[in-house]
């Protein structure tokens, strides 16, 4: 690669890229607002000027240029801190604030607001304008996010988003000059799924989250790397929150799977990791018609006893998993089937699913299947089909146990009504569900945001959540959970993290041979060996 | 004596004229079309660089190297634009040249069509020129009927459509890129540049933008007058005759064709027959209200683009405006600044602000609300808009404010000295 130099560092650059995009991947900041790497360069705020010393032909730029616009240039020297760019970006801070409201005290974007950090770096303590400042009415703009005109700066990044991002077009710059605004199109609200990005990418206050409006401070908040698991496509996020509640998720980049973006419905999701109504607090044993609160030992105990006694063999076991499970907690199920049993009576819910074809990336993201692991399911050969013929013949027959992971098939009543016949059904899951009403004895797991798991997406590529939040105090994660059951009936189940699970997974399942869980890290990584997804089809965007 | 030089004009000044082409082609129209065609295109674009002729759309940039720059064998149709949107305040020749000469435009933007490979030309005009507009459909017409437009014109195997197109009244797209944009059918807001129009222009294809009277040149330099007598018209560097718009407090206000070798106290004294009332000269704006201005004193310039570049302003679009003795400098400058704070299209930060913030400044000097400060902090301001934004209005919104500041401070100090 070719090499220029920004304040005397060497700094490699790809043929055709921008001075600004060279320095940002190779972590030097430059000040910047209207620029943003997913979208066109217009080069307006004039907050990224540097100075080119040398042109790369020994003679220096004329005045001040825009990092976001130039090209870097072979043997090129950048200075991006001296006197007069410094000089270059106060002019532009200042111009920025003359008409800004400075309400930073009642506003979202305090915290991570690039006006407030580059004010802080290049502002002045006082104002010389002296006249009214500019003023706008508040509108309805959509029923995700909501606009606060005052406090824009006109960068036009949400005018972009909405033309060359989801191609919708609702949004854009209305009136010139000093009354130069944003707003949606003919009054009316916008619809399209990705408002929340707006949020994200809106340099100042202008365009907050209504779902995140006034609830928490941002400095406040924790973040964690995650997945969001509200549909096949795993998006990258962080998860934030405080005092062990989840506030937000917010899109991470990641170029392979979901580049800087994520939909609405992926950030409301957020909303079940919070949920207590629901949770099951603590492991439970039936009593006659009511689940009674005991110990994990008792559990384990009564489970162990009933299955000895019991003795069921190959085809009077089934174990009923949904795919919102990870890798390891499918992985661990299946052998425990496998292991204890010789069964592999293991079934999940493989509906059909669409994928949109669109020219607008974004529009690809949502898939229709809403859950972040059917892949894995697949990669592990776990049964099922989009009709659930499997576990109807099955389920036909005179079954003694089941254990159920999760909340798979709550729709097929008949399932419930069989299974409950059964002399043992074991529930494991963070949340009370149809399957915790007719089970004998619940174990609770946990969510998303409280424990560590791989997922396979629909890129067939493996991703990891991570703990964000402390968990229930009386839950355990559902892999803990199957280990620990294997462990009591005596088999020989002793992982004592995810890694170990994930590593003899590696060495059991083809599809993850090769991969260590340390090897994921924040990109993911694609299955050693990838399959045709017969659910899936193809489906042309409507518009 | 000092006398206008005809070569746009030669047609108008006539009593007789008709602006038909009847009558254009009885002046000898037309006739340089049919010469160019027999010509190779490199051959065109040579020609017109010998000729030296600089663009008279306000930035001086030599024609025939623009011209050059248009991609050749590019996969993508060629464009050539003409800007008729003529808003720079003083400037008023083009629209001399649509209303009562359109063919001689019309030829030479065919030249200029035929040089850079464009089988669809566009004219951007301002759309407050209802008559211009009117005059050119008129014409345009007459060259369809004529055959001179469409298919295989003079038998040459050669296509043309022209399309007249009219802006809805922003001075900003008068700017090149933005002008591209609105022709698009987009907001009119400049463009970054690189890529420069010639390789990416009119729906990202080759594009060049030429000013109105630039390319009414192309029948002289290319037909009956040659090259070496357009550049006899001026000194080295400034080849040419120019249109020269003359306003303000003078006596024979009015569009005239000079020499690039006169100076302005000839153009003010002789051509413009002196100050009205006889009053005494206070000032100049040379070249449209986006340039530097000049006191009595500094007059004795040569009026063309190197002698006026030399003394930091510009001949722009040879748009002089002369104000008297008696002219409130700082009113007028409220009047230009307001102007771009009005135009400014509001995208980039320094003129989005600065051109408002300044406005306001100036007009607090009117209110009695001036100081040394404020007058500091205006030049500050004004000066803060040049050349950090994104077009060449933030420039033409300094340039006034910094020049008026630094030339006529006395009249600034009037308003609150006083007190
Ligand atoms: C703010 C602004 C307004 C402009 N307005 C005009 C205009 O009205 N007419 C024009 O010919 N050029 C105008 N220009 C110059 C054009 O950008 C361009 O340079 C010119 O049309 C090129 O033609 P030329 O090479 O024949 O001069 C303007 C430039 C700026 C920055
Ligand atoms: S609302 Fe935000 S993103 Fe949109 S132009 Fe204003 S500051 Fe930029
Ligand atoms: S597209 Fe899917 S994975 Fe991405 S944010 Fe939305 S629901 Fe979550
Ligand atoms: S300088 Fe003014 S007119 Fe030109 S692009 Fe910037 S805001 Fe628009
Ligand atoms: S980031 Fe370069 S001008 Fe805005």
């Amino acid at each position: 690669m070719p090499v220029f130099h920004i304040d005397d560092q060497p700094v490699e650059f790809e043929p055709g890229e921008k001075i600004l995009s060279a320095a940002l991947r190779n972590g030097k900041k430059i000040p910047h607002y209207c620029y943003h790497p997913g979208m066109s360069i217009v080069a307006t705020c004039r907050m990224c000027v540097v100075e080119i010393v040398d042109l790369g032909n020994g003679r220096p730029a004329p005045k001040l240029q825009t990092a976001c616009s130039v090209d870097a240039a072979d043997g090129m020297k950048v200075e991006t801190m001296n006197k007069k760019v410094e000089e270059g970006r106060k002019l532009v801070n200042e111009f920025l604030l003359i008409n800004h409201p400075l309400d930073c005290p009642i506003c979202d974007q305090s915290g991570e607001c690039t006006l407030q950090d580059y004010s802080f770096e290049y502002g002045s303590g006082k104002s010389e304008m002296d006249y009214s400042k500019r003023v706008y009415g508040w509108r309805n703009i959509g029923t995700f996010v909501s606009l606060e005109r005052n406090r824009c700066i006109q960068c036009s990044r949400c005018d972009r988003f909405t033309r060359e991002i989801t191609g919708t077009n609702e949004f854009g710059m209305f009136n010139r000059g000093h009354e130069l605004t944003v707003d949606t199109y003919t009054d009316r609200p916008m619809t399209n799924k990705f408002q929340g990005n707006m949020a994200d990418i809106c340099p100042v206050g202008a365009i907050t989250e209504k779902e995140f409006r006034f609830k928490r401070r941002v400095w406040k908040l924790k973040k964690n790397r995650s997945i969001c698991t509200g549909c096949s496509t795993g998006c990258n996020v962080t998860i934030e929150h405080d005092r062990n509640e989840v506030f937000r998720l917010k899109p991470h980049e990641n170029q392979n799977v979901n580049k800087w973006w994520m939909c609405d419905e992926g950030r409301l999701s957020y909303r079940i990791m919070n949920e207590r109504k629901t949770r099951i607090n603590s492991p439970l044993g039936r009593v006659g018609q009511n689940l009674q609160d005991i110990s994990w030992e008792e559990a384990y105990r009564a489970i162990a006893e009933r299955i000895i006694e019991m003795a069921p063999k190959e085809n009077e076991v089934i174990a009923l998993t949904d795919t919102h499970a990870s890798n390891e907690e499918l992985f661990l199920l299946k052998k425990l089937l496998k292991d204890g049993f010789l069964s592999d009576n293991v079934f999940c819910p493989l509906p059909k699913w669409e994928q949109i074809e669109s020219e607008f990336f974004i529009n690809t993201l949502i898939t229709t299947d809403k859950s972040p692991n059917r892949a894995g399911a697949l990669a592990l050969k776990i049964k099922g089909d989009a009709k659930n013929v499997g576990v109807k013949n099955l389920i036909d027959r005179k079954l003694k146990m089941a254990i159920i992971l999760g909340c798979p098939f709550e729709k097929e009543n008949d399932f419930h009504q069989k299974i409950k016949q059964t002399q043992l059904v074991i529930h494991i899951g963070a949340y009370h569900n149809c399957w915790s009403d007719i089970a004998d004895v619940v174990l609770p797991g946990q969510n998303y945001s409280e424990k560590k798991g791989t997922f396979t997406n629909k890129l067939q590529q493996v991703q990891t959540t991570d703990i964000a939040v402390q968990a229930l105090r009386r839950s355990r994660p559902e892999w803990q959970i199957l280990a620990e059951l294997g462990q009591a009936l005596g088999y020989k189940f002793d992982f004592n993290n995810v890694n170990q699970v994930f590593g003899a997974m590696s060495e059991e399942i083809k599809a993850f041979s090769g991969l260590s869980f340390d090897q994921i890290g924040d990109k993911g990584i694609k299955l050693t060996k990838t399959f045709k997804d017969n659910g899936m089809k193809l489906v042309k965007e409507t518009t | 004596m000092v006398e206008e030089t005809l070569v746009l004009f030669k047609n108008i000044r006539k009593p007789e004229y008709s602006k038909t082409l009847e009558g254009y082609k009885k002046a000898g129209g037309f006739q340089t079309l049919k010469k160019v065609f027999g010509m190779k295109p490199e051959k065109v674009i040579q020609t017109v660089k010998d000729s030296g002729i600089r663009g008279r759309g306000g930035a001086g940039f030599p024609t025939g190297l623009k011209w050059s720059f248009m991609q050749k064998g590019s996969s993508k149709p060629s464009y050539l634009i003409a800007n008729a949107d003529e808003s720079e305040p003083g400037t008023c020749k083009d629209r001399e040249l649509m209303l009562k000469d359109p063919h001689l435009f019309l030829e030479g933007m065919m030249i200029g069509c035929y040089a850079v490979g464009c089988h669809h030309g566009y004219i951007y005009i301002r759309g407050e020129y209802f008559p211009a507009i009117k005059s050119l459909n008129t014409a345009i017409e007459e060259l369809y009927a004529d055959g001179l437009l469409g298919q295989d014109p003079m038998g040459s195997d050669f296509h043309l459509d022209l399309t007249v197109h009219s802006g809805a009244g922003a001075y900003i797209c008068g700017e090149e890129s933005a002008l591209l944009d609105s022709l698009e059918g987009k907001r009119g807001q400049p463009r970054v540049k690189p890529p420069f129009p010639a390789i990416s222009g009119f729906n990202g294809c080759p594009t060049s933008v030429n000013n109105v009277e630039t390319l009414a040149y192309m029948p002289f330099i290319l037909g009956d007058g040659g090259v070496d007598a357009f550049k006899s018209f001026g000194p080295e560097n400034n080849s040419g005759t120019h249109l020269v718009s003359l306003s303000g407090h003078i006596n024979n206000p009015g569009v005239y064709e000079l020499r690039m070798d006169v100076s302005m106290r000839d153009i003010i004294y002789e051509i413009g027959g002196g100050i009205r009332n006889g009053k005494k000269l206070k000032g100049v704006i040379p070249g449209g209200s986006s340039s530097s201005v000049m006191t009595a004193d500094e007059v004795d310039v040569l009026y063309n683009f190197d002698e006026l570049a030399n003394i930091d302003t510009m001949l722009g679009s040879s748009a002089m405006m002369v104000f008297d003795e008696d002219t409130d400098v700082v009113k007028l400058l409220l009047r230009i600044t307001k102007f771009y704070a009005h135009e400014s299209c509001g995208q980039c930060t320094p003129c989005r602000e600065g051109t408002h913030w300044s406005r306001n400044i100036i007009r607090d000097f009117l209110k009695g609300n001036g100081s040394d400060e404020k007058l500091k902090r205006l030049d500050r301001v004004g000066g803060n808009m040049l050349g950090t934004t994104l077009c060449a209005l933030g420039d033409a919104a300094a340039l006034p404010i910094q020049s008026f500041v630094k030339k006529f401070p006395n009249d600034f100090r009037k308003y609150y000295a006083k007190k």
